[in-house]
């Protein structure tokens, strides 16, 4: 079972030889108990700030529709550009707070009315820039005429960050998939648990001792506390983010 | 955090309540509240005895006040209602005030057969032991109601009550005049109070304690009432209302003189007056005094001893005519008690100062559940020093013994409370994170007080910690009294006994307490270690 918010919050008041919380006082702490549960919540967001892209943030589960691995599936509008990131957000607090960009899929598969040869293919990300200066235009002016359009070759970021566009814009439906994490939830009740995996629950009460410390003006510790907090963010993103080989291997054939 | 820091406490300087909360942080070894601890002659605090039935608890006069005791030959005198009773264990009583017993005594069988010489109205008793030439001495009984004359009661004999002689007669002072306090002075019985002389004192003839006519009596009016005499070295010192006298003297016809001790000082009540260690003290509206005689002839020193307990003795005065007082010394604690009662108070609203003599002066505490309008102490016949008090449901106590109460005969816990004045550890200013606490505690027997830490004088602001049980301090084995499987074996007389503590803040203190019908227990001192924790 994951690590508990008052699991957490106690295992910080025991470190700092404070008076412990128990599932009846919790909701009613107050003082440094106050202080380490509103710590603890600043370390998630530090971690998601630091790192969003922690596996554990994800949206939700990948391959959700097999074969393809995004988490977040779209589907387009014929003669539609732009698209929320997530659907049904009401604003910039509640979207994701982070797109693999680089990792957007375009399919007609799975699509109704469709039938093989299916497109199936990657999108590449192009900058604002570079669209409107070699794309936008025609694409428009496509759009108030003749309303050919086309089947996306690249997918842009909206300057908001709440949308992303296809260009071309769509002459049909597809279904774009894309990886997208969420902002962790602010922990509330007791029971609440860590989305991290309990090995590296240490990171998060690390860096809630670095700003109990700073509040008890106790800055030598606030410093150790911090480095603990580096430390495991290094092993935790060395072990989540590049588990996968970095040697480089010469496959020439010499002769 | 930073290093670990040390501080130790020596509990010592008893209850203080008029000192505000930063002059305190100087005198952390003093305490904010101190209920049901006594200060230890040795120092520290001491949970007090309790007190028992005296004997099966038979009541001298069914549920009549107990209003006077006094330790008379081998048992004790005790007056309820409108009668005077004597027993020799607390089983069965014997009711002293007779009418026409013979001069020349009754056996035992006459004197229970006649008639009673009622106390009317009898209310507060006062008692006064005329040594003379016989066993047990004379006993003159009077009460503040002024009814009735003095009551003169004698017993000779020893070994069973039913073989003893008795001797009673009622005293006459002056015409209708009915004192209520009495007093045995060099050789004579001076009386004073009457309602109807309120201002006059009385004095018998020479070792001629009933006779107030021979050319040795006589009387002296004083320009103030009296609320209560005491001799003491010498001089005979009375207690007026708003003044203080003293009769010099009182043999010598042509020197005998009352001479103003002061006249700015009266006491509350006559029965607050006890002689204690060298001094007589009493309560006075501006809290407890002494009368200090020093070496040189006529030199007085008057000086309050209770500022500490100011506020409390401020309460208790500005309340005294609801109130009624007892007062009894503990000579092998060196201790002053002086009890205070409504007459429809509870016992769980009647309340006890006590003063313990030390180094330093005197040290206070409360009591609290001890119901007493009579407290006595005195040698019984035997030599040995024996502490009685009687309550308002008509009941003797064995005072000051025992780990429980037992009003009425029910056992009753000890609510005990110590509490220490916050502690800044030299510093107000940075926070302070507790590691632990060893406390150095002298049980006496199987003790599990309680320890409650609360930071930052109680804040609500803050998450304090849970009270902890002591249950961990071993009950020390001596020679001769150890108990198999209780006491333990090789542990120290004063264990330091050792608790984890949690909770930071800028100061903090502790509270022991009980409440339990466990031994009494004594608190000697803290160790605190601690961490500074940063300022905020």
């Amino acid at each position: 079972m994951a690590t508990t918010y008052l699991t957490l919050t106690n295992e910080v008041l025991r470190e700092l030889n404070e008076v412990q919380l128990t599932s009846s006082t919790f909701s009613g702490a107050i003082g440094i108990q106050a202080f380490v549960q509103e710590a603890i919540n600043r370390s998630l967001n530090d971690i998601a700030n630091e790192e969003p892209q922690l596996p554990f943030f994800a949206s939700a589960a990948s391959g959700g529709t097999d074969p393809f691995y995004g988490n977040v599936t779209v589907a387009s509008v014929a003669g539609t550009r732009w698209y929320l990131l997530k659907t049904g957000s009401s604003g910039i607090t509640t979207d994701y707070s982070s797109i693999d960009w680089d990792d957007f899929y375009i399919t007609t598969i799975s699509v109704s009315g469709e039938s093989a040869p299916y497109v199936s293919k990657g999108l590449k990300f192009i900058t604002l820039t570079d669209w409107r200066r070699y794309l936008r235009d025609s694409e428009n002016a496509d759009d108030a005429d003749t309303q050919v359009y086309g089947e996306p070759r690249y997918v842009i970021r909206s300057p908001d960050h709440r949308k992303f566009g296809l260009s071309p814009i769509p002459d049909k439906v597809y279904n774009i998939h894309f990886y997208a994490y969420t902002i962790p939830t602010a922990l509330s009740a007791h029971g609440d648990a860590i989305v991290l995996p309990d090995q590296y629950a240490p990171i998060i009460t690390a860096k809630t001792r670095y700003y109990v410390h700073q509040f008890k003006d106790n800055l030598q510790q606030a410093a150790f506390a911090l480095d603990d907090y580096k430390k495991g963010m290094k092993h935790m993103k060395s072990n989540l983010i590049n588990p996968q080989p970095t040697v480089m291997t010469d496959d020439r054939t010499y002769f | 955090m930073g290093a670990s820091q040390p501080f130790a406490v020596p509990l010592g300087g008893g209850l203080n309540k008029s000192t505000n909360s930063i002059e305190l942080l100087k005198t952390p070894g003093m305490a904010t509240k101190l209920k049901n601890f006594e200060p230890a002659i040795e120092g520290g605090y001491r949970r007090i005895n309790g007190y028992t039935q005296f004997g099966d608890g038979t009541r001298p006069n069914s549920s009549n006040d107990i209003i006077g005791l006094h330790v008379y030959a081998d048992g004790v005198v005790a007056c309820a209602g409108t009668n005077i009773y004597f027993s020799l264990d607390g089983d069965s009583w014997l009711q002293i005030n007779k009418a026409s017993v013979a001069g020349g005594g009754d056996d035992y069988s006459t004197f229970t057969g006649r008639s009673a010489s009622a106390r009317t109205s009898q209310s507060t008793a006062h008692f006064a032991t005329y040594k003379g030439n016989t066993i047990y001495g004379e006993l003159v009984i009077t009460d503040e109601s002024s009814g009735t004359k003095p009551y003169l009661f004698k017993m000779t004999g020893t070994g069973a009550l039913s073989g003893r002689t008795y001797f009673g007669e009622l005293i006459t002072v002056s015409g209708t005049h009915y004192p209520k306090f009495c007093i045995i002075h060099d050789h004579h019985l001076v009386v004073a109070g009457a309602a109807t002389a309120l201002n006059t004192i009385y004095y018998s003839g020479t070792d001629d304690i009933n006779d107030f006519t021979v050319d040795s009596a006589g009387s002296i009016v004083l320009d103030d009432q009296v609320v209560g005499l005491k001799t003491f070295r010498g001089e005979l010192f009375i207690f007026c209302r708003n003044s203080i006298y003293k009769l010099q003297n009182i043999n010598d016809e042509d020197s005998i003189a009352v001479t103003p001790v002061t006249k700015n000082v009266g006491c509350v009540d006559g029965n607050t007056i006890q002689e204690m260690a060298g001094d007589l003290i009493f309560l006075a509206p501006d809290g407890f005094r002494t009368i200090a005689g020093t070496a040189r002839i006529g030199d007085i020193e008057l000086g309050t001893i209770s500022k500490t307990i100011q506020p409390i003795v401020n309460d208790i005065v500005a309340a005294s005519n609801t109130y009624d007082f007892s007062s009894v010394v503990i000579r092998s604690k060196s201790q002053y008690r002086m009890y205070y009662s409504t007459s429809s108070g509870l016992v769980s609203n009647s309340y006890g100062i006590i003063g313990t003599l030390r180094q330093n002066g005197f040290e206070w505490s409360e009591t609290v559940g001890i119901i007493a309008p009579a407290v006595t102490s005195g040698f019984n016949y035997a030599g040995i020093e024996k502490f009685y008090h009687g309550d308002r449901s008509g009941y003797v106590y064995n005072h000051d013994t025992g780990d429980s109460y037992n009003p009425e005969g029910t056992e009753t816990n000890i609510v005990a409370e110590y509490q220490s004045p916050d502690f800044d550890y030299g510093d107000l200013g940075t926070l302070k994170t507790l590691d632990h606490i060893k406390i150095s505690i002298t049980p006496e027997g199987t003790v599990e007080p309680f320890l409650r830490v609360r930071f930052d004088y109680g804040s609500i602001e803050l998450t304090q910690p849970a009270d902890v049980t002591l249950d961990t301090i071993p009950a020390p084995a001596f020679l001769g009294t150890a108990i198999f499987n209780k006491h333990k074996f090789g542990s120290g007389e004063q264990p330091l006994v050792r608790l984890s503590l949690v909770g930071s803040g800028y100061s903090n203190f502790f509270k022991i307490y009980s409440d339990d019908t466990k031994p009494p227990y004594i608190i000697n001192g803290l160790y605190i270690n601690y961490r500074p924790s940063g300022r905020l």
